[in-house]
Parts: C-alpha cells; structure tokens; sequence
C-alpha cells in the first residue's frame, strides 16, 4: 500500500470513528518504515480537524468528538514506541489543564471544550468537575500547563475563576501560564477585572483564542 | 414500586463501569433505539401531529431506560430497573398530588395534547440570578400576581450585605435561607401566603445549604426541587435531598436538563431521553411532579426549530402514555423589552401548551444574565397559552411556523435586553411605559396569527 493510502487511512478511521482501523493501518505504517510524525500530522491530526470542522457546522455531537479522541489515542498508542525510538518530538499546539471550579458541577460544556481543542492538537487534561483551587494550580504546575482554563456556570462559583488567578500571582507564577475563564454567565468585563487573559462566549472561539494566545507565550 | 432504600442500594451494589464508558453507551444505545423505532426529525412541522409516533418515543424511552439505567458518580456503579419495576413505578406514579395550601392549593393533574384545561402554571425564571433580596423580593411580589400562576420558581440572590455569594460558603447557607424568608413575604404581601414555591431554593449548589434553606418557611406542600445529572445521573448529594424530601413528606420536584448535541445527539434522542428522565424521575428522584427543560448545546435556550419538534413530541408521548403530571420550562435566547422575547415566548408555550402537560414560564436571555427577568413575560405566556386552550395541533404547528420565520435566524446573536430595573418601577411593580406599549403591542400582532385573548 502507498505511503499517501496509509496516511488517508488513518485519517479516515479517525473520521469513521474506528478505532480497529486505525491500529490497523498504524501499524501497517510502521511495517513499511513511514515517519510516525508525519503520518500523526497528516492522518490523524488531520482527521480530527475534519471531525472538529463537521461538529462546528453541527454535522456530529458531542458522542462523536469523544470517539474520535478515543480513536486517535489508539492510533497514537501504536505509533508512540515508534517516535521514542526515533528520538524526535510529537508535535503539539499546546497543554491544556481545563476544569469546572469549585463548588460548580455542570460538565457537558467543558467536555465539549476539551474534546474540540484536543482536535485541534491540544493535549488536554481534563480536571473534572468542582476542582479545588489547590487541584488547579498544583496540575497546572505539575503539567507544565501552557493554558489553564476555568468553567465556571453559577453567578456564585464565579469567584473562583478570580480566587486562582490571584492565588498564582501570589505565589509568584502567574506569568508561566495564560488562563482562560467561561461558561454562561462569565463574560469578557468579568474577565478583565479578574486579569484572565481571555474569555470566550462558545466552546468554537475558545479553541481560536487559545491557539491565539498560544502565538503570544 | 420499589422502596428508595431498594433503589439507592442498587447504586451501592449494582455494576460498577467508568462515567466515560457510561456515557459512550448511553449515546451507543440511544440511537440504537430511535433507530430501532424509526423515529426521524421532522423540520417542516416543529408540532408533529402522528399520534403512532408520539407512542413510539413513549416506548423507545422505556426500553432505552431499561437498558440504560441511571449513573451513580460517586460510587461508578449503574442501578439499573426492569422493565416490570418501571411499569410498575408508572403505574403507581402520584397522579394528582397537592401543591400549596390553604386558597392556594391545588391538584397538578396530568393534562394530554390538545386539551382545553388550562395547563399549571409554574412561574419564574427557574434559578435565574438577581443582585440581592431586594430584587428578589420585588420579583416574587410581581410573580405573585401573575394571573392565573399556580406556583413560583425562585430567583437566585448572588449577594448577602452588599458582598458575592461564593458557593460552597456560609454565605450560601445564609443567602439560600434568605432566599425563602424574603420569598415567602412577598408571596404574603401578593396575597398569596399559600402558593407554592416549587424549585431547589436555586441559590443553593449543595445539599447542605438547601435542606438548610427549606427549614426557614417552606413546608411540604410546597417542593423540593431534585435534579438530575447530566445525562441519567445522579450522586449522593442529590440522594441526600431525596432522603430528606420523603422523610419530611415533602413534595419533590423531579428536574431534568438534556441537551440537544451532547450525549442526547440530535432531536429525536433527545425526545427519547426526554421520556427516559420521566420514568427515572418516578423511580430514582422520587418525583411528585416531573419538571423538564430540554435545552440546546449551543444556544442555551430551547425555542430553536428542533428544540421545538423534540419537546412537542416528548410532551405528546409522556402526557398520552403517563399519568404522572409533567411541566416542562422555556429558556429564551433574547431578553426581557425586546420583540424578539415575545416572539419566542409565544412559540414556545404555543408548543408546549397542545402538546401536553404544564408550563414553566419564563427564563429570559439565555438564564445567564444577572436581573434579565421580569414578572411580565410569564404573564404573557399565560395570555397565550389561554388563547390555545382545545387548539389542534395542526393549527398552532402552523402559527409556530410563522412565529419562528420571525425569530429563528437571530437566534445565535440574540438581543439580552434590559434588566427588571429598567424596564420596571420596583415600587409599584408596573411597567414603565416603553415595555407596557411593547407588551400590547406584541399581543395585538398576535390575534393577527388567529389567536383569541379574553381581553
Ligand atoms: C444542564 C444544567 C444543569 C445540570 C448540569 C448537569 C451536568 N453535569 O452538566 C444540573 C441539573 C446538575 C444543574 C444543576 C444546577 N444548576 Co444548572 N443548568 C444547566 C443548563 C440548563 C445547561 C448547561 C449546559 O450544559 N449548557 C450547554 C453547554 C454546551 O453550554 P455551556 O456549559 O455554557 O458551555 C459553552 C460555553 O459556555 C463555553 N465554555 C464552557 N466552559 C468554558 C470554559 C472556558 C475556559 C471557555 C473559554 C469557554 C467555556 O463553551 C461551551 C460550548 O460552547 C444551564 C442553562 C444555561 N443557560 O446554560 C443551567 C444553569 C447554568 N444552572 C443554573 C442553576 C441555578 C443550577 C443549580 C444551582 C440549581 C439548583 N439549585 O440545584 C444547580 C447547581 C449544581 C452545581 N453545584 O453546580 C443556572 C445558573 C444561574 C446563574 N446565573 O447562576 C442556569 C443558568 C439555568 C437556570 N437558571 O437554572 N444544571
């Protein structure tokens, strides 16, 4: 099979939501000594653009995003002895520490957040659910987080998004990430008082400003 | 019907499966469900008018609840119920409980599509915020007259003293009692000490700071509001407030939230979805009243074409298959003094009205925007939904039509219009002038869409 079929395999599997596929021509790559970096740039990554892409124009939901993320890291699984033997580095936009504050348990619009960034090459870690200001910041630091990003759905949990931000100024690391706030009621006044480096109303923009602020660390 | 205790053990011994796996097969066996009945989204006719289809959601989210189950998040365990024990449970459901006391009582009944009963009228803007008890006392007040109102939903304060709530604090403890101190006062100063507030005292996020609050004026009579995670969730916090509701005979307000575009997929899961919640509300919230908002994902409201379509042929399934009462809320994209907010209002209660069961008016632009209500709005879906009394479902499907050509497009940039400060005089609780002419306005356009007003 040629280099470009593989490739458009994978892409496809990850499109077809097929996670049998998608090892299958993973490991076919490596059988005929393709670079697993280009083939994660040009099939997998690019399928979850497609995937992203068809769920913004409200072809598939959330179910599908999730899918697709659980193909690609059985595709990746594959690959992943592959590139450490090479040596060479994984390209990645950038690392997410994403979570909903304390106090708050709404989950569906967060989720769809980490599932939308993570098509477009974010490598997310996805705190949960009434995350301790402890939890954020200790992850963060630990995850080497390049963007953290805070939901907050309750007028009465927004106060949190504000509690970490002046936490990580107190304890002098502020400027080692960018934080994002959102959810219903935030909105970019709430964000400027606080100091958060951006705000976005919907889950779409949220992954072009962290691409954007991504441009500026 | 299977005891709670019997019930909540099922969450302690039943399997145990990760939430992700959870809802993967939530989602998985959903469509294999609609698919199974044919269920297929109609956007012509956002009021369908197929009875056999309406049974059809009825029994797909029957078998699709049997074989789902419902999700414990603290112990990763899934109770799950057969089928006997869910007919079971709709059999023996309440079908005529009591809200409210004194003058103020009365029977929420179960009404079926096209009924010339007048649905039950739950007002508010279920949980919306307001800046403090001043606000929310003034609102009450004015929801208190609303015409017609049956029961009140309660806005959340989001200050005590002049400071921010923060939830999780004392603070909430302190601003959910107050919530019900200054609620129940106002209701008494609109001369209707009895009428019943029926949410989860919404300043409230846990269980603690809500059973505190019910201990400050509410009584069983009146209901404590129970919700469920999303999707078919639950967790031990919530059971805490079912424990305590059926200790105290309390009426409980089953609440449920599924959304268009999340695990529900698209429509016709989520009017699948829709009856699974009914039936879980029953058995697993313990409900003297199911209370419903299907919502979509990325407008946070529900006055969208599917939106529409899902909870009519919901409503029409669950009112002509259950005798367990159900009112089902509208959550606007516009706000409060805009045109755009009656033109959604109207199609939303048009639709929820002959489609079966009683309404919750309103919430306003979107419930996120802090004092974007007004006791006013409510009092128009009440006009309207009179004015559809009897109605066949052809003839509002197609006034529907028409009223959604008026909005439908500026839905994603809906204007948030003004706050009740603005629009209203806080003393008298009257409409300034600029909302009063909008409002009859907006009423007269109506009867030009063939709807008959008594006044
Ligand atoms: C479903 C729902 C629930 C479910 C949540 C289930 C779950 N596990 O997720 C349940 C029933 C549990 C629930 C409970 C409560 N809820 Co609620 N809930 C909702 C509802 C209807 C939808 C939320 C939702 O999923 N929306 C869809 C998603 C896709 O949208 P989204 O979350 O806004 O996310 C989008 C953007 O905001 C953005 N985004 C989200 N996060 C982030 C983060 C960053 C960094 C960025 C950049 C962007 C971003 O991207 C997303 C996709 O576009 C909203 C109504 C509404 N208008 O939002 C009320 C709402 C949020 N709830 C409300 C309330 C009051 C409550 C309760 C306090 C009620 C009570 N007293 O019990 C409790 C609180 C529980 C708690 N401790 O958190 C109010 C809040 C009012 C306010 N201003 O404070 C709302 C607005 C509605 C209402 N008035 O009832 N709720």
């Amino acid at each position: 099979m040629s280099e470009a079929k593989i490739i458009e395999n994978l892409k496809e599997a990850i499109i077809e939501l097929d996670e049998v596929k998608v090892v299958e021509a993973a490991k076919n790559l490596i059988d005929q000594g393709i670079d697993p970096l280009v083939a994660i740039e040009k099939g997998l990554s690019a399928g979850m653009t497609a995937i992203g892409d068809k769920f913004n124009i409200g072809e598939c939901f959330l179910p599908e995003l999730i899918r697709a993320g659980n193909t690609f890291n059985a595709g990746i699984k594959v690959l992943e002895p592959e590139i450490a033997k090479s040596g060479a580095k994984q390209s990645q936009t950038g690392v997410f520490v994403l979570g909903t504050v304390t106090g708050d348990v709404h989950k569906i619009g967060k989720e769809i957040l980490a599932m939308l960034l993570k098509t477009r090459g974010f490598v997310v870690h996805d705190l949960g659910e009434d995350v301790s200001l402890s939890t954020f910041v200790s992850k963060a630091e630990e995850l080497n987080a390049d963007i953290i990003g805070m939901s907050a759905l309750l007028t009465t949990t927004m106060p949190a998004q504000k509690e970490v931000i002046e936490f990580l100024k107190e304890k002098g690391i502020r400027d080692n990430f960018r934080v994002m706030i959102g959810g219903g009621p935030v909105n970019q006044k709430w964000a400027d008082e606080i100091g958060a480096d951006g705000y976005a109303e919907t889950a779409e923009e949220a992954v072009r400003l962290a691409m954007k602020l991504m441009d500026t660390k | 019907m299977l005891n709670f205790y019997e019930v909540f053990y099922r969450f302690l011994e039943g399997p145990h499966i990760s939430e992700m796996d959870y809802d993967l097969d939530f989602d998985q066996k959903l469509r294999d469900t609609v698919t199974k009945y044919g269920i297929k989204y109609d956007p012509q006719n956002p009021i369908p008018q197929d009875d056999q289809m309406a049974d059809n959601v009825f029994a797909a989210g029957l078998e699709f609840y049997e074989k789902i189950g419902t999700y414990c998040i603290d112990t990763l365990r899934v109770a799950t119920f057969t089928k006997r024990e869910i007919l079971e449970a709709l059999a023996e459901a309440p079908s005529e409980p009591v809200f409210g006391t004194d003058k103020d009582a009365k029977k929420l009944i179960a009404r079926p599509p096209e009924s010339d009963l007048p649905p039950w009228f739950f007002i508010g803007a279920a949980g919306a915020a307001v800046t403090d008890e001043r606000v929310l006392a003034a609102i009450v007040e004015g929801y208190g007259q609303v015409p017609y109102g049956n029961s009140i939903t309660t806005p959340s304060i989001t200050k005590i003293n002049g400071r921010p709530i923060i939830a999780k604090t004392p603070l909430e403890v302190l601003g959910s009692i107050r919530t019900v101190e200054v609620s129940k006062a106002a209701l008494r100063k609109a001369g209707r000490a009895g009428m019943p507030i029926m949410n989860a005292i919404s300043t409230a996020t846990s269980d603690a700071a809500k059973i505190a609050g019910s201990q400050f004026g509410l009584n069983p009579a009146d209901g404590i509001m129970v919700g469920s995670m999303s999707e078919l969730k639950m967790d031990f916090q919530r059971l805490n407030e079912v424990a305590y509701a059926l200790h105290c005979g309390s009426n409980i307000v089953a609440e449920s939230g599924p959304l268009l575009g999340g695990y529900c997929g698209g429509p016709e899961g989520l009017a699948v979805a829709n009856v699974a919640y009914h039936l879980q509300s029953i058995l697993v919230q313990r409900g003297t009243v199911h209370f419903t908002f299907p919502i979509h994902f990325k407008f946070s409201s529900n006055t969208s074409r599917n939106t529409l379509w899902s909870t009519s042929i919901s409503n029409q399934g669950i009112s002509r298959n259950s005798k367990f009462p159900l009112l089902t809320s509208g959550i606007l994209a516009s706000g409060p003094g805009t045109e755009m907010s009656f033109y959604e209002n109207a199609a939303r209660t048009i639709t929820t009205c002959v489609s079966g069961g009683g309404i919750l008016a309103l919430g306003l632009a979107k419930n996120v925007q802090t004092d974007h209500l007004t006791p006013w709005d409510p009092k128009f879906s009440v006009e309207i939904a009179l004015s559809t009394l009897g109605m066949k479902r052809q003839d509002a499907n197609e006034i529907v039509k028409e009223l959604l050509s008026k909005y439908e497009s500026k839905i994603p940039e809906a204007p948030i219009g003004k706050r009740f400060q603005e629009l209203f005089d806080m003393e008298t609780l009257e409409p300034g002038n600029e909302y009063r002419e909008l409002y009859y306005k907006m009423k007269d356009e109506m009867k030009t869409y063939g709807l008959k007003f008594a006044t």
